[in-house]
C-alpha cells in the first residue's frame, strides 16, 4: 500500500476505524475538532456512528453506553474538555467499560491529569503518546486493543501539532489477535435465557446479594498492577553512553531527537530516552537507561509535571533538571518557541556547561 | 423492539433476586410493583430490555429489574441511553429518573435526548424534593418550601416536568400517578407503543421527606375533583357526577365552568381533547392547568409522529455505505482530502 499524506486528525480517525471503532462521540473545541469532523465523515460510510454531543459530558456518556454494547467506541476532547470527562472515566474505569479517549491537547500541561487518574478514586487510565502521526496511526490502534484486552479506558494524549501536521503515513491494520470475548456486554444476544446483566461501577451483579467494595476495589487494583508489570512502552536513543540523557514526550521529543542526532554528529554524547507509555511510566528502563548519565534533563511543555514521575525513577542517584517549561502562542493552544531544535539545542549546552563548571 | 406476542413470560420473571430497598410507604414500590406487571405483556424478551438510570432513590430501579441495567452517573442516563440506542436500535430503552436528577444536573441531557426524539421511555418520578441525600429542595418543589438547604423558605420557581417536556418538543408526554395502578400501566404500554420519545411523569410520593404533596390527586375521594382524567376524543370535564365541571378556552386561556346534571358538556363549548395536533400549544395550554384553581391533569397530553433519531441514523449510514461500498477500505483511504505520493 502506498503512503499517504494526511493530517494526523484524519489519520487517527482512520486508524481508529480500520480497529473497527464504530462510534464516536465528540464536541468540538480546538484542536480536537477536526478529529470530531473526521469521523463524521468516515464513520457512516463504514456502518458506524458519529455523534456531535452537546458537551463534552454528554460524549463521554454516549460513547460509554455505546461500548457497554460490545461496539468498539471513542470519544475525545483537549484537556479543557477531559476536565468535563473526568467523573465518566472514573466510574468507566471502574465499570470495566473499555473506550479509547483522545486528548489533543493544547500543549503538555494535561501529564498530570491523564496520568494521576484525574477523577475521584483509585485508578489510572492507560496513556499512550505517540511523537507523530505515524506513530499516532500505530498506537490508536493497539489503544483499542488494549481498553478490550484490559476492558479498561487508554487515552491517546496527542496535541495540535499531532492534529494538524501533514505526514506520509501508510494505514495498515495491525493484527493483534484474537479478540477477547465480550460476554459481558449489553447486546441483547442472550437469546431467551432471561439471564440479565448489570453495567454500574459499584460492582453490585445480579445473582450476588449486595456489594462487596473492598474486594471489588482489590480486584480492580490487582488488575491495575498487572497493567503496570504488561503495558510499559518507550524509546530510547543513545543513552547507553550518554553523558546527559533528555526525557521527553509526544511531539516534543521528535524535536529532542532532532537535537541529539545533531549533537551526536558532532561528537556529543546526549542521548534521549522517550515515554511512549505515560502510565504505565517506564521507571526501570529509564533508571537503566541513565545509569552512565552526569545529569537528566526533562524536557516538557509545561511547568514540570513529567519530571516528577522522572524523580521517582531515578530516586536521587543523579541529578535532574528541568530544561522545559511553559510555552505557548497568543491563543494558548501550545504552539510556542520551545518547538524549536534550536532553542532546544541552547537549552541541552547550557546543561553541559552547568555540568562541567 | 418488535413485540412478540407470541412469547409467554410471567411478572415474576422481571423481579430480580435483588432486595429492595426504598423506604417503608414510598411511592417507588408500586411504580416498580406496576412496571413489572406491564413488562410481560410489552412482549420484549428479558435480553433486549435496559433499563438506564442516574443516581436518587429513583435510579436504585435498574437492580430490581430482571432486564439489563444500568446504573450510571447523576444525571446522565439520557445520555448512555443515547449510545446504547445509536449501537443497538434493537433494544427497548428505559431511562429511569427523578425530578432531581432529570431536571436539576440532567436537565440538558434530558433537553437533548427528547428533542432528537429518540426511541425511549423516560420515567420521571416526580416527589419534588431530594430523597437519597435526605431532603433538600428540588427544581420540581414549591415556592417557599422550607427543607435543611433552604431554611428560610425556597426563592426558585419551579419548573413543570410536563411543560419542559413540551418545550423540548417531545412527541409522546404522559402524566400518571404512582398509587393508580390501571392509568399507570394503561400510560406504560401506550408509552412503549410510541416511536420516539415517550416522556411520562409519575406523580410519587416520598413519604419520608415530603409526604402528602399529590394526596389530593391520590385519595379515590377526592381524585375526581383534583384531577382531569385526559382521554382522546372526549370533553374535558371532571369532578363527581352531580358536580361536574369542563374546562373552556376563551381566546386561549383555560378558565372552569360548572355543568348541569342534563348539560352536553360539547354544547357549553367544552374543550374537547386531542392527543394529535401537530403545534404543541394545545398541549402547553393543558401544561399550564394546576390545582387549586385547575384539576390536576393526568393522561396522554400529547402524541404526535415523527422520525425517530435511530432511524434518521439508520437512513444516513444506509445512503453513505450505499455511496462508497460498506468496508471498501481503499476507496476511502483514497478519497477526501489526500495526496499520494
Ligand atoms: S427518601 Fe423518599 S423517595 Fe427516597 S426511598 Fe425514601 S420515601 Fe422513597
Amino acid at each position: 500500500m502506498s503512503r499517504d499524506l494526511m493530517e494526523g486528525s484524519e489519520a487517527i480517525a482512520r486508524a481508529a476505524i480500520d480497529a473497527d471503532c464504530r462510534f464516536f462521540s465528540g464536541y468540538p473545541m480546538t484542536p480536537f475538532t477536526e478529529l470530531l469532523e473526521n469521523f463524521a465523515k468516515s464513520l457512516p460510510a463504514r456502518g458506524g456512528v458519529c455523534i456531535n454531543a452537546e458537551s463534552e459530558i454528554e460524549a463521554i456518556g454516549m460513547a460509554w453506553g455505546a461500548a457497554a454494547t460490545g461496539a468498539r467506541a471513542a470519544t475525545g476532547s483537549t484537556g479543557q474538555g477531559l476536565a468535563l470527562m473526568q467523573e465518566s472515566l472514573s466510574e468507566i474505569s471502574r465499570a470495566e467499560v473499555p473506550l479509547v479517549i483522545f486528548n489533543m491537547a493544547r500543549g503538555q500541561g494535561d501529564y498530570y491529569q491523564a496520568t494521576r487518574g484525574g477523577g475521584h478514586g483509585d485508578y489510572r487510565l492507560l496513556v499512550l503518546a505517540p511523537t507523530d502521526v505515524e506513530e499516532a496511526v500505530y498506537l490508536t490502534q493497539l489503544a483499542f486493543h488494549l481498553a478490550d484486552h484490559w476492558r479498561h479506558p487508554v487515552l491517546v494524549y496527542g496535541d495540535y501539532l499531532l492534529a494538524h501536521t501533514r505526514q506520509a503515513v501508510e494505514i495498515t491494520p495491525t493484527d493483534f489477535g484474537e479478540r477477547p470475548d465480550k460476554s459481558w456486554a449489553v447486546d441483547g444476544s442472550l437469546g431467551g435465557t432471561g439471564r440479565s446483566r448489570n453495567v454500574n461501577s459499584i460492582g453490585m451483579q445480579k445473582g450476588t446479594k449486595g456489594i462487596d467494595p473492598e474486594a471489588f476495589w482489590d480486584r480492580l487494583q490487582k488488575k491495575t498492577e498487572r497493567i503496570e508489570a504488561a503495558e510499559v512502552r518507550f524509546e530510547e536513543e543513545n543513552c547507553e553512553d550518554a553523558e546527559i540523557v533528555i526525557v521527553a514526550f509526544g511531539t516534543l521529543a521528535r524535536f529532542a531527537r532532532y537535537v541529539v542526532r545533531e549533537l551526536r554528529a558532532e561528537g556529543v554524547r546526549v542521548g534521549l530516552f522517550r515515554p511512549i507509555s505515560l502510565w504505565p511510566f517506564p521507571s526501570e528502563a529509564l533508571d537503566r537507561a541513565t545509569s552512565n548519565a552526569r545529569r537528566v534533563a526533562v524536557l516538557e511543555q509545561n511547568a514540570g509535571q513529567m519530571i516528577d514521575d522522572v524523580r521517582l525513577s531515578i530516586l536521587g542517584r543523579v541529578p535532574i533538571v528541568s530544561i522545559g517549561g511553559i510555552s505557548t502562542d497568543a491563543a494558548g493552544f501550545g504552539i510556542g518557541p520551545l518547538l524549536d531544535a534550536e532553542v532546544i539545542r541552547a537549552r541541552v549546552e547550557n546543561v553541559f556547561q552547568e555540568g562541567a563548571s | 423492539m418488535a413485540a412478540d406476542p407470541a412469547l409467554k413470560m410471567t411478572r415474576k420473571e422481571f423481579v430480580s433476586d435483588q432486595d429492595v430497598r426504598w423506604c417503608p410507604g414510598c411511592g417507588d414500590y408500586s411504580i416498580l410493583a406496576n412496571v413489572q406487571r406491564v413488562m410481560p405483556e410489552l412482549g420484549v424478551p428479558r435480553e433486549n430490555v435496559v433499563f438506564v438510570s442516574g443516581i436518587g432513590c429513583s435510579s436504585r430501579f435498574p437492580y430490581y429489574m430482571n432486564t439489563y441495567g444500568f446504573h450510571t452517573i447523576h444525571g446522565r442516563a439520557p445520555a448512555f441511553a443515547t449510545g446504547i440506542k445509536a449501537s443497538r436500535p434493537e433494544l427497548s430503552v428505559w431511562i429511569v429518573t427523578g425530578d432531581g436528577d432529570g431536571l436539576s444536573i440532567g436537565g440538558n441531557h434530558l433537553l437533548h435526548t427528547i428533542r432528537r426524539n429518540i426511541n425511549t421511555q423516560i420515567l420521571l418520578f416526580n416527589n419534588q424534593i431530594y430523597g437519597l441525600t435526605k431532603g433538600q429542595y428540588s427544581p420540581t418543589s414549591k415556592v417557599g418550601i422550607k427543607t435543611k438547604s433552604t431554611p428560610q423558605g425556597s426563592i426558585d420557581h419551579p419548573v413543570d416536568p410536563i411543560a419542559f417536556a413540551i418545550g423540548c418538543g417531545a412527541t409522546f408526554i404522559a402524566r400518571t400517578i404512582d398509587v393508580d395502578a390501571k392509568h399507570m400501566q394503561n400510560i406504560l404500554k401506550r408509552a412503549h407503543e410510541h416511536k420516539g420519545t415517550a416522556f411520562v411523569e409519575i406523580l410519587q410520593n416520598c413519604p419520608v421527606f415530603n409526604d402528602g404533596i399529590w394526596e389530593d390527586v391520590q385519595d379515590r375521594k377526592s381524585r375526581a375533583k383534583a384531577s382531569l382524567v385526559l382521554e382522546h376524543g372526549q370533553p374535558l370535564v371532571y369532578g363527581p357526577a352531580e358536580n361536574r365541571q369542563g374546562i373552556v378556552f376563551k381566546d386561549g386561556i383555560p378558565s372552569v365552568i360548572d355543568l348541569a346534571e342534563d348539560d352536553d358538556p360539547i354544547e357549553r363549548g367544552v374543550v374537547v381533547h386531542d392527543e394529535h395536533p401537530e403545534a404543541s400549544s394545545y398541549a402547553g395550554v393543558l401544561a399550564t392547568l394546576q390545582r387549586p384553581d385547575f384539576p390536576l391533569p393526568v393522561g396522554v397530553f400529547r402524541a404526535v409522529e415523527k422520525p425517530t433519531y435511530e432511524a434518521m441514523l439508520q437512513d444516513q449510514v444506509d445512503s453513505a455505505t450505499a455511496e462508497r461500498g460498506v468496508g471498501d477500505l481503499s476507496a476511502l483511504l483514497h478519497s477526501g482530502d489526500t495526496w499520494r505520493i
